[in-house]
């Protein structure tokens, strides 16, 4: 058998540096939706409300701005 | 009648029940991958208590091949794995998702699919492993058309939760959602990297991929998940908020950062690299951060309800599991030390350890889970609140024996593995009373997972009757 040993370490070097990208991506995705801001704390207490069609004016504080 | 200050295991609060009859949410797959989980549980269990009896009394059951020691192992890694905590989490994601999203589940048809397809895979574990068509792979013991149709199952589970995020109301994830999404794309790359790249190495390269995969199961697959559901159940069974959103969001990086480099702690003392050894002790060593950033926020968020402990079964679960995850974080990078490893690796401190993670924490989040679910989406109260308690005492009393037993004799062990003086079979006579305690503390276990099947599979089938209905608890 074939030992694919440094090319699969080579992949890994490869994954490594996409999953990087993709956690500096949504890092910084993160910084602009507000995660770590003033609103930071607002997903906590919405999630405590329940989501049904008649809930909706009361969460309606918390909700996306469309 | 109960008052909304006593409420109890899997109860609706009075005051909110009736919205359930008006939920926008099918809940079929959730239903679907709750009902089979759990009666694999159960079936496993007898499998695990097998398991143990054969330590204790190793003639018990004969030679029958597809009873030996090397068929039932695996069958009951395998199931307790994917057929009951991995399909039980995936169940109360497509409850948790979608709530969270403020929208429909985005194809309640894929996810009726992928439960078959998913309980097919388990059938097909379960036939294989008896056989004995075995790839030889600590958790990678399936055949490789199962594992080409796990990752089949994963990709239509990752597509309809994703859609449903994508779909959502609000443009802030709660910390579950991100947990949840973490959880889709790290076991996509784990389960690749442990059954198929894997494949293609050889020797130490092809065991360190291995223990990589091993380790990051349980770090990157069944963490992330178990956490988004502790995430959602702490907050929701004890109707307080999360101490700090913030907080929970560090947690999340720091464990997606540090968790994918500890696999080779499994290999220390071994034919790999110092550098690659002293990298894993030093990642393992961080993990405390993302650990302690997620106990603390638990913690605090239970600050002044803890007398809710006294009657609130799914609480009393999700925090005794919170407590384990504490220990057994404390424990894997503990045992990561080169002097430590020395002693504990490859003893029974591993399974004692192993079982605290999956099956203290993560088991006991997802019991929690279903706890709470199951009388919501049967709009049934919960069939027995006593037996609820039960389940939970004799998982507790059980757990603790199993675990504690096996760190003491794990060292044990360790200790005169390191003596030469002593034949190894001596070592493994003076085990019999370790493993007699571990297979009574399994007997204990085994009835907490009978008294949990039972009443939850009884709350499903409606045992109960028109009065024991939710719509009726609000009258």
């Amino acid at each position: 058998m074939r030992d694919y040993s440094y090319p699969s370490v080579y992949f890994a070097y490869f994954y490594f540096f996409l999953l990087l990208v993709g956690a500096l991506f949504f890092f910084f995705r993160s910084v602009k939706h507000g995660y770590w801001g003033e609103h930071a704390e607002d997903a906590k207490y919405r999630m405590l409300e329940d989501d049904e069609p008649h809930s909706e004016e009361r969460s309606e504080p918390a909700r996306r701005e469309l | 009648m109960q008052s909304e200050s006593t409420i109890s295991a899997g109860e609706i609060p009075v005051s909110e029940a009736a919205r359930y009859n008006e939920s926008l949410h099918e809940d079929t797959t959730a239903k679907l991958f709750l009902v089979s989980s759990i009666t694999y549980f159960f079936i496993v269990g007898i499998v695990a208590l097998m398991i143990a009896a054969k330590f204790v009394w190793p003639e018990l059951l004969g030679t029958v091949q597809y009873l030996t020691y090397g068929r039932l192992r695996p069958l009951h890694v395998n199931g307790m794995l994917f057929g009951w905590l991995l399909a039980a989490d995936m169940g109360l994601m497509y409850y948790v998702v979608p709530r969270l999203c403020g929208v429909k589940l985005w194809s309640e048809k894929l996810g009726v699919a992928t439960a078959a397809l998913w309980n097919f895979i388990i059938l097909g574990a379960v036939v294989s492993t008896i056989m004995g068509w075995n790839q030889g792979w600590e958790y990678a013991e399936l055949p490789m058309f199962l594992d080409v149709l796990v990752v089949i199952a994963w990709v239509m589970f990752g597509a309809n939760i994703f859609m449903t995020v994508a779909n959502r109301k609000y443009t802030q994830m709660y910390v579950t959602i991100w947990y949840c999404l973490g959880t889709i794309l790290w076991t996509a790359f784990v389960y690749l990297t442990g059954n198929f790249a894997a494949l293609f190495a050889t020797g130490v390269n092809q065991a360190n991929l291995n223990w990589m995969y091993v380790h990051n199961a349980v770090g990157l697959i069944f963490t992330p998940v178990g956490l988004a559901i502790a995430y959602y159940f702490i907050p929701k069974v004890s109707n307080s908020p999360l101490h700090s959103h913030k907080l929970s969001m560090i947690g999340f990086w720091s464990l997606a950062f540090v968790y994918v480099w500890t696999g080779a702690h499994h290999m220390i003392h071994g034919p790999i690299s110092q550098w690659l050894q002293t990298i894993a002790i030093v990642f393992s060593v961080m993990l405390l951060v993302p650990v302690w950033a997620v106990v603390y926020n638990f913690f605090a968020t239970m600050r002044g309800q803890w007398d809710q402990m006294r009657d609130n079964v799914p609480l009393k679960f999700l925090m005794s599991g919170v407590v384990f995850y504490l220990l057994t974080c404390f424990q894997g990078p503990m045992h990561s030390l080169r002097s430590v490893n020395a002693i504990v690796s490859k003893t029974d401190w591993i399974p004692g350890h192993a079982h605290m993670a999956v099956l203290g924490a993560f088991s006991f989040f997802a019991i929690a889970g279903c706890y709470y679910v199951v009388p919501r989406i049967f709009r049934r109260k919960l069939y027995s609140d006593s037996l609820a308690n039960w389940s939970f005492w004799l998982f507790l009393i059980g757990g603790v024996g199993f675990f504690v037993t096996l760190w003491l004799g794990g060292f044990w062990q360790g200790w005169q593995w390191n003596n030469p003086a002593i034949p190894f079979i001596d070592t493994v006579i003076a085990l019999q009373p370790v493993w007699i305690v571990r297979f009574f503390s399994g007997v204990l276990m085994f009835g907490g997972i009978a008294t949990f099947a039972y009443n939850i599979l009884a709350t499903m089938v409606g045992s109960g009757t028109e009065s024991t209905k939710m719509a009726a608890a609000t009258a």
